[in-house]
C-alpha cells in the first residue's frame, strides 16, 4: 500500500475542511479525487504533501508514517495548477532542482534531465526560460520536475485546469502514458468528471470535506451509493419509487429490482437512469426494455454525436426525463415535439430516497 | 491618449507654472552651486576636498552610510518578510512603527537616540561609547533610512506567488535554500531599489547625525556637517565643493534609481505577459 490515510482531518476556525478521511491507495495506482471547488480536495492533497499540517489522523507514504514530517522529508512530487515553475531558472534547472537539493553530481543531473525532457517530449528545450514555453509545455516541465527525483508519490492539483480543451486532452494521454511507464503512485485532484473517467483507476468523490464514495469509474457511474455521486458524475434521471420484494414500484408500473439492492428492501428509493439507458418506442410492444410509462416528447435537440430528447411522463410526479438517442433512432421514430412515446429503462440502479447512503 | 500637445494660452500657462516652479526650486540651486564651486576652475575645489578634515568627513560619511545600508537591508528584508508572511498580534502596529522615520523630525530622532544611549540611558553600553561617537552617527543614519528597504520589498513579497516556494519544499529544499534560490531572485530588484533610497537618505542626513554625533571635527563630523560648519566659518569654497560632490553623488543615485525602476517595471511586465 503506497498511500494510507487514516481519519485525516483539517479544520479552519469553525469549519471542517477535511473531515476524517480514510483511504488506501495501491502502489502504481492513479487515483482521482473528484469534487467541486471548496470540497476540500486540494486541501487533502496539501495535507498529504505536508504543505499544511493535519489537525488529526495519520498519513503513511510507502509504509512510512509521515504525519509529523515536514514536506521536505516526505519525498512527494507535487504539480500545481499554475505549474509554479521557478521563473528565474531554465527548464533544465527547474527539472534538475530536486536532484541538486539531493546533492547529485552535475553529470547525474544532466543525464536525468535529458531523460526527462525526452519523456515529456521537450528534447532540446532545456535552455529555455519558463516564460518562453507555452502553457502545455510549462505543465509538462512541472511534471518532469516533480518526477525527477523519483518521489514515492506524485500529487497533481488540477494539473490541466489552466489549459484549453484540445491541449488538455493531449496532455491527459501523455500523463497516463508516463504514469504507467514509471508506475508511480499518483493522486490527481480535479473537478472535471471527464478527466476523472479518462485517467482514474479509481475515483474518490469528495464533498464537504467528506470522502463520499470510492470506486472504479464504471462502478461509480453505474452503481453509485449516493445521490450526490449519481448526479455529480454525468446526467442522471431520478424517479421516486418503492422497493418491495423483488420489484421496484414506480407510478403504476413495476420494474425488476436490481440484484445488488436488497439492502433497500421495503424502502422508498430513487431509480437512477442515465440518459443513454432510456429507450423510447412508438408502440408498447416495440420496447425491448422494461416499461416505465407513457409520455410526450417536449424537446429534441442537438447534442453533438447524439440527440438530446426530453420526455414528460404522463405521471405528473416525475420530472421530465433526459434521454440521449442516436440520430438514426430519432429519425426512425420520427421524434418531434409532442410525439407520444412509450418509455423503457434498459439499465437502472437504486438509491435510497433522501440521498442518504444506508450504513450496512 | 489623454495627453495633448499644448496649443491654447491656458495650456502654456499651466506648463509655464510647472517649469518655473521646478526651475526655481530645484534646478536653480543646483546650477548656482555648480557655478559658485567652479567659479575659479577645478583647482580650488580639488584643493579644498583634499584637506584632511574633509577627507575624514567623507570617510566617516561613506563608512557610516555603508553600515546603515547593510543593517537596513538585512533587517529591512526581515521586517518585510514578517509583515507579509506572518500573522501575529501587533502586526499593524509594527507596520505603522516602520514609518516613524518618515514623519519624525531627524533632530527629534537624534535626541531620542541620545536619551536612549547617552549617559544613564536605557541602553547605554559600558564598553563602547555611542553618543558623540561614530556608532551614534551610524545609528542616526540607520534610524532615518530604516523604512526604505522594508517599504520597497514588502509589496513585492506580498504579490509574490508562494506556490513555487511550496514546490521547492516538496522537492526537499530547506526554508533557507528556498529563500535564497527561489524568493531572493524575485525580490532582488525591490531590494536594490530600497538600497539606493536608503543610501541616498543615509548619505544626506544632517539633523539626527549632528545631534547624536555632535559634529566633532576630525572625529564624528560627516560631509553634510562639514558643509554646515564651512558655511558658519565663511569657508565658501569648502562648502561649495562639498555640496557639489554630494550633489553629484545624489544625481548619480537618482539615475541609478530610475534605471532600476525601469528594470523592475519591465520584469513585472514580462511576468504578467507570460504567466497564466
Amino acid at each position: 500500500m503506497s498511500i494510507i490515510l487514516d481519519k485525516v482531518r483539517k479544520v479552519y476556525g469553525s469549519q471542517t475542511i477535511v473531515d476524517d478521511i480514510s483511504l488506501e491507495i495501491q502502489t502504481g495506482e492513479l487515483f482521482v479525487l473528484l469534487g467541486a471547488s471548496g470540497s476540500g480536495k486540494s486541501t487533502l492533497l496539501r495535507l498529504i504533501a505536508g504543505l499544511l499540517p493535519a489537525d488529526g489522523g495519520q498519513i503513511a507514504l510507502d509504509g512510512r508514517n509521515v504525519t509529523a514530517l515536514p514536506p521536505q522529508e516526505r519525498n512527494t512530487g507535487f504539480v500545481f495548477q499554475n505549474y509554479s515553475l521557478f521563473r528565474q531558472m531554465t527548464t533544465a534547472q527547474n527539472i534538475g532542482f530536486g536532484l541538486e537539493i539531493r546533492k547529485q553530481s552535475k553529470t547525474v543531473r544532466d543525464k536525468r534531465v535529458t531523460e526527462l525532457l525526452k519523456l515529456i517530449g521537450l528534447e532540446g528545450l532545456g535552455s529555455r526560460m519558463p516564460w518562453q514555453l507555452s502553457g502545455g509545455q510549462q505543465q509538462r516541465v512541472a511534471l518532469a520536475r516533480a518526477l525527477a527525483y523519483e518521489p514515492s508519490v506524485l500529487l497533481l492539483d488540477e494539473p490541466f485546469g489552466a489549459l484549453d480543451v484540445k491541449i488538455r486532452a493531449q496532455l491527459r494521454q501523455n500523463l497516463l502514458e508516463i504514469q504507467r511507464q514509471l508506475n508511480v503512485t499518483t493522486i490527481l485532484v480535479t473537478h472535471d468528471q471527464d478527466e476523472a473517467f479518462e485517467l482514474a483507476d479509481r475515483i474518490g468523490i469528495i464533498e464537504g470535506g467528506k470522502l463520499l464514495e470510492v470506486g472504479t469509474p464504471n462502478a461509480l457511474y453505474r452503481r453509485p451509493q449516493t445521490r450526490f455521486a449519481a448526479t455529480f458524475l454525468g446526467a442522471a434521471n431520478l424517479l421516486p419509487g418503492q422497493r418491495n420484494g423483488t420489484h421496484v414500484y414506480v407510478g403504476d408500473t413495476s420494474l425488476t429490482a436490481p440484484p445488488d439492492t436488497e439492502h433497500l428492501s421495503n424502502q422508498p428509493v430513487e431509480i437512477l437512469v442515465r440518459p443513454e439507458e432510456v429507450e423510447l418506442a412508438l408502440q408498447q410492444d416495440a420496447l425491448q426494455s422494461q416499461l416505465v410509462g407513457h409520455g410526450v416528447v417536449q424537446q429534441v435537440g442537438f447534442a453533438g454525436p447524439l440527440e438530446r430528447v426530453v420526455v414528460r411522463l404522463d405521471d405528473a410526479n416525475f420530472e421530465p426525463l433526459q434521454v440521449l438517442l442516436s440520430p438514426e433512432k430519432v429519425r426512425s421514430l420520427s421524434l418531434a415535439r409532442d410525439s407520444a412515446v412509450w418509455v423503457g429503462l434498459q439499465d437502472y440502479h437504486l438509491l435510497p430516497r433522501n440521498g442518504e447512503a444506508v450504513n450496512n | 491618449m489623454r495627453e495633448i500637445r499644448p496649443h491654447k494660452p491656458l495650456h502654456f500657462l499651466i506648463l509655464g507654472i510647472a517649469l518655473v516652479y521646478v526651475a526655481v526650486l530645484l534646478l536653480a540651486p543646483i546650477v548656482s552651486i555648480i557655478q559658485r564651486a567652479l567659479e575659479n576652475g577645478f583647482e580650488p575645489v580639488i584643493t579644498s576636498l583634499s584637506e584632511p578634515n574633509v577627507i575624514h568627513a567623507l570617510q566617516v560619511t561613506f563608512l557610516m552610510t555603508l553600515g546603515a545600508v547593510l543593517l537596513n537591508t538585512v533587517f529591512g528584508i526581515i521586517i518585510a518578510w514578517v509583515l507579509t508572511r506572518q500573522r501575529f498580534r501587533g502586526r499593524r502596529i509594527l507596520n505603522i512603527l516602520v514609518d516613524i522615520p518618515f514623519v519624525f523630525s531627524p533632530v527629534i530622532a537624534g535626541y531620542t537616540l541620545i536619551v536612549l544611549f547617552g549617559r544613564s540611558g536605557w541602553l547605554t553600553p559600558t564598553t563602547i561609547p555611542i553618543v558623540f561617537a561614530l556608532p551614534g552617527v551610524m545609528l542616526a543614519k540607520t534610524f532615518v533610512s530604516l523604512p526604505f528597504v522594508t517599504r520597497e520589498v514588502g509589496p513585492v513579497l506580498a504579490t509574490l506567488d508562494t506556490e513555487p516556494e511550496q514546490a521547492a519544499y516538496t522537492m526537499g529544499a530547506s526554508q533557507w535554500t528556498t529563500f535564497r534560490r527561489i524568493v531572493l531572485p524575485n525580490i532582488w530588484p525591490g531590494i536594490m531599489y530600497g538600497v539606493v533610497l536608503t543610501l541616498a537618505r543615509a548619505l544626506g542626513e544632517f539633523g539626527a547625525v549632528s545631534v547624536v554625533g555632535g559634529g566633532i571635527e576630525g572625529k564624528t563630523e560627516t560631509a553634510t556637517m562639514f558643509v554646515f560648519r564651512a558655511l558658519n566659518d565663511r569657508n565658501d569654497i569648502g562648502a561649495y565643493s562639498m555640496s557639489l560632490l554630494l550633489g553629484v553623488t545624489a544625481i548619480i543615485v537618482l539615475i541609478v534609481m530610475r534605471l532600476l525602476r525601469r528594470s523592475v517595471v519591465r520584469e513585472q511586465a514580462a511576468y504578467v505577459n507570460h504567466s497564466g
